[in-house]
């Protein structure tokens, strides 16, 4: 890990370039530019808000659009880095084989380059917040934090993947399958507390119903979710119960993930 | 100190496909079991390989193709793994390994310099400093705020090629890099190779086809073959064993298989190409400064009026050494329908010892059109020695050398005379 932290200063420079690269060539010759970061999120938002007012969805004291748009963020942010990290070292052959440099590289830049998007969301969400009155509280502060544990979620998918996708490129194929069952699992469409409600207050699934919710919660995008709405709609602090399980699991997938990556990364070369 | 330390250096691949999933959970499955596992077979690309490079040397590295020469780089370059064995690099290492690999289609000329300046591990104050000359270099001023995709690929290669040598490292490795661009842009490339070499004292490997390449800027020189290291050593020596391995391997396949270029009117087969001895008999000894007759079976299908014949000889690698022709010698009215024998005889052949091909046409009519052409049309030996005055190249000159007297004009100190003239 030392060894690590120690590459990415050196390669710093290169991974700014390559992100760089990454965005200037997403949007070189597309009309409407950086716009298109803005129109997964919002087209979501507005399907789920159509959605919501056929099936019902209590979202408590705030706006559903805004609810859900800020769910959205952190979903689309992990999801389109998650599989532009799975397929980054495919995806530069090339390079891999013509020049060593550490391979994480390619899938720290992919999800670093995502961070871009998410940044021009928040000026949509500003925009919602204006909209709907609401002003941010102190808690705001934890944002940072929030977006750094969602970048580590990130990781501990983009190692492992990107490394087995060089072998079987099945994984490349099936990502976007699970990533999009996995948003059903994840508090993006009805808000955490609903879960809450029915596991822990209703006990819907009698005896099971805390070892279900600590299931759910082993998922750290539920936490992620949650955490990101407190702080920026609710003005409260992150709730550390739900997203304890989802810490536990990354804590243990991500040094795993990234040894694997590394023990891998010496026959990328040779298989790719 | 040795500035490159390669220690019984061994890569093996395996060959075949991939497994399939399924096939990998078997694999495991039988491991798991204790039962054995059919492996695929292993191929050694390169075979306990151990050899030193000290700072400031310049080594080419030869062989066929499938020597392990490209493994070689990879593996110094870091971008693959020993299957055992060590290398040790002391330095920054510049692979000029297939230039312009990063560069981006969409991309101005300038984000790409940029982009794969940083890809070769300079940093961006580096490239700013270093633009002007990159770009000067590479003769784009005019096109560099143009995408790369726009450029012809000799302009690509040009600006790799600027932009990979612009690297401050102490080692170079550069793989079949001098051929890019047109010939003046060739010029100015091998200046440069030269200029990192001999004045600015860079490690440079160098892995090239380009034989006489190699012998002109390599100090020391490596052979491969078959993952093997060959020969080290001396670039002449190691050379001069390279040509006679290709030289094996050229005429062991020698036959008629390869014509090349091979353009015929119909009018015209040629059905037979031989060396005759004195006695007519054919044979394969031909021998450097002995005379020697080819003879040509032609068939003609219609009849020929003016016909001249020609050939020439070839190294294998297509340099044409000289051509000689009927025209004043032979003059063919009209050729009828037939085969015939055509024989052209060479007095003291001035060709050196080596394998060499030959090519053969034919023209008729008043207005010389081709009837017959085709190179390649068979690989022959010369046998014999080098004499000790002729280093290297492909011709014996009948040269003398004299003392001349110092009232005479200094440019008649050395006489030649030139014995190459037709017979």
């Amino acid at each position: 890990m030392p060894v690590a932290a120690a590459n990415l200063m050196r390669y710093r420079e290169l991974m700014a370039t390559l992100a760089w690269k990454n965005i200037a060539l997403r949007y070189k010759q597309a009309y409407l530019g950086i716009a298109w970061a803005v129109l997964k999120p919002v087209s979501l938002m507005l399907i789920f808000t159509l959605v919501k007012s056929f099936v019902g969805i209590k979202s408590g004291s705030i706006p559903y659009p805004i609810l859900t748009f800020a769910a959205l963020m952190p979903w689309t942010f992990f999801q389109e880095s998650a599989s532009d990290g799975v397929n980054s070292v495919v995806g530069n052959t090339a390079l891999i084989k013509k020049i060593y440099f550490p391979r994480e590289i390619f899938p720290i830049t992919a999800v670093l380059t995502k961070l871009v998007e998410l940044g021009i969301n928040f000026i949509i969400l500003a925009g919602m917040m204006a909209w709907y009155e609401m002003v941010p509280g102190i808690y705001i502060l934890w944002v940072p934090v929030i977006i750094a544990y969602t970048v580590l979620t990130t990781l501990t998918v983009a190692f492992a993947g990107a490394a087995v996708n060089v072998y079987y490129r099945d994984v490349g194929q099936a990502l976007p399958v699970l990533l999009s069952l996995l948003m059903y699992a994840s508090p993006v469409i009805y808000p955490l507390e609903l879960v809450k409600e029915k596991l822990l207050v209703h006990q819907a699934a009698g005896d099971w119903s805390h070892a279900l919710y600590t299931l759910y919660t082993l998922n750290p995008l539920a936490g992620i979710i949650d955490a990101f709405q407190n702080v920026v709609l609710r003005n409260q602090p992150p709730d550390i119960g739900s997203m304890l399980p989802g810490l536990v699991t990354i804590a243990v997938l991500l040094p795993a993930s990234y040894l694997y990556f590394k023990r891998a990364e010496s026959y990328f070369a040779d298989v790719i | 100190m040795a500035i490159i330390e390669v220690d019984h250096l061994t890569k093996e691949y395996r060959l075949g496909a991939l497994h399939s999933f399924k096939q990998t959970l078997l694999n495991a499955t039988a491991r798991f079991a204790g039962k054995p596992v059919a492996e695929r077979p292993r191929f050694k690309a390169l075979d306990d390989v151990s050899f030193q490079v000290e700072q400031g040397e310049v080594v080419g590295i030869i062989g066929h193709n499938g020597a392990g020469k490209s493994t070689l780089l990879k593996m110094l370059a870091g971008v693959t793994q020993p299957t055992s064995g060590s290398v040790r690099v002391d330095g920054r290492i510049a692979p000029l390994i297939e230039v312009g690999a990063g560069f981006v289609p969409d991309f101005t000329g300038r984000e790409n310099v940029y982009l794969n300046g940083s890809i070769l591990g300079l940093s961006k104050k580096e490239i700013d400093r270093k633009f002007d000359e990159i770009v000067d270099f590479a003769e784009m001023a005019q096109f560099i705020d143009t995408p790369v995709k726009r450029y012809s690929s000799g302009m690509q290669v040009k600006l790799a090629f600027a932009v990979a040598t612009s690297i401050d490292a102490e080692i170079l490795i550069v793989d079949e890099v001098l051929a890019v661009g047109d010939l003046a842009f060739q010029r100015k490339c091998f200046d440069r190779m030269e200029d990192l070499i001999k004045r600015r004292g860079k490690t440079v490997l160098l892995v090239s086809h380009n034989i006489r390449q190699i012998q002109r800027l390599c100090n020391r020189a490596i052979m491969l073959d078959k993952g093997r290291i060959y020969r080290d050593g001396n670039p002449e020596a190691v050379c001069t064993s390279f040509y006679a391995q290709s030289d094996e391997k050229i005429s062991s396949a020698m036959s008629l298989t390869q014509a090349r270029g091979l353009n015929t009117s119909g009018e015209l087969e040629l059905i037979g190409l031989r060396f005759i001895d004195r006695d007519g008999k054919p044979t394969d000894r031909i021998s450097y400064g002995r005379d020697c007759v080819i003879r040509f079976t032609v068939k003609v299908l219609t009849g020929l009026d003016e016909v001249t014949f020609g050939f020439g000889f070839h190294t294998t690698d297509f340099l044409y050494l000289t051509t000689h022709n009927s025209e004043e010698q032979l003059r063919i009215a009209h050729l009828p329908a037939g085969d015939h024998f055509i024989e052209c005889k060479i007095a003291n052949l001035p060709i050196l010892p080596g394998v060499y091909s030959l090519r053969f046409g034919v023209t008729a009519g008043t207005a010389a059109r081709t009837v017959f052409y085709g190179e390649n049309l068979l690989h022959f030996r010369i046998q014999g020695d080098i004499p000790i005055t002729v280093r290297d190249g492909f011709f014996a000159l009948d040269a003398h050398w004299a003392v001349a007297s110092a009232e005479e004009s200094p440019l008649s100190v050395v006489t030649m005379a030139q014995r190459l003239k037709s017979p």
